[in-house]
């Protein structure tokens, strides 16, 4: 699993993933996503490149939403394909990180 | 019979073999990654729907994690034998045994979401997705160990 930064307008911070977020994904990127959630306010979640999402994964990404939530941000999630999506919306965790597959609508939902 | 069975599918150059159809793991997170490879093959092999593979791949990395963690607790040379078989009664089906303390995952109190979610409880998300990619889920206590039936639908 691959995980890149890139700090856009309006102080989002777009967080691109790039292979599978399983368990070994997940443990890749963790340390990077917490140091994230705890210093980023309005956080992107880029999963146009994300393969597979499990457990682990959504582990992952619910800490991080739940550490900005309590730090007064909004984290959202764009671009996750068919199956990524049944696996966020089957699991509940679209109350919490709306998902978006329209860039631009996905940044407005931050401000 | 399972311990057996893994050591006659190692090869002479140590590197675990596997009939087409069936895949023997050791009990170690890292064995995982032979997974999703195994799943690609017969997807191929098969013409399993997208949606179908995907599925499998994401109830057998939350099974066979929860076997290698829970059941065997840290033992790492135990053996997992997962078994694909084609088309029965509209199902595609995997089995899988091993050799850990008898236990029914699918006993397992249904996890309340939001509850997980806010972090009031820790775990059971795992299990909730499987019982949500499959289509039929099926226990059975073997002499060795246990027994996992998984059926998904071949309609996709």
């Amino acid at each position: 699993m691959q995980m890149a930064t890139e700090q856009l307008a309006g102080d989002v911070t777009k967080v691109v993933f790039d292979g599978r977020f399983d368990i070994a994904g997940a443990d890749a990127v963790d340390l990077k996503m917490n140091v994230i959630a705890g210093s980023k306010k309005f956080v992107l979640i880029d999963m146009q490149k994300v393969s597979f999402l499990g457990s682990m994964g959504l582990r992952t990404i619910v800490s991080a939403a739940r550490t900005i939530k309590s730090r007064g941000g909004k984290m959202a999630v764009f671009g996750p394909d068919e199956e990524v999506e049944k696996v966020l919306t089957m699991s509940g965790v679209t109350a919490m990180v709306p998902i978006h597959h329209d860039i631009q609508t996905a940044i407005a939902s931050l401000q | 019979m399972l311990q057996r069975e893994m050591e006659q599918s190692m090869t002479v150059d140590g590197v675990n073999r596997t009939s087409e159809t069936e895949l023997t793991l050791r009990s170690q997170i890292s064995d995982l990654a032979r997974v999703p490879p195994w799943i690609e093959h017969l997807g191929l092999q098969y013409s399993l729907p997208s949606s179908t593979t995907f599925a499998m791949d994401l109830c057998l990395e939350e099974v066979l994690s929860n076997i290698i963690r829970h059941g065997y607790a840290g033992k790492t040379d135990r053996p997992i034998v997962i078994r694909y078989e084609p088309v029965q009664e509209k199902f595609f089906v995997l089995v899988i045994d091993d050799e850990a303390p008898q236990f029914n995952p699918l006993a397992a109190e249904e996890v309340n979401v939001e509850e997980t979610l806010d972090g009031t409880r820790v775990g059971g998300l795992g299990i909730h997705l499987l019982r949500q990619f499959a289509a039929s889920l099926k226990y059975e206590p073997t002499p060795a160990g246990n027994r996992l039936i998984i059926g998904f639908s071949a309609a996709g």
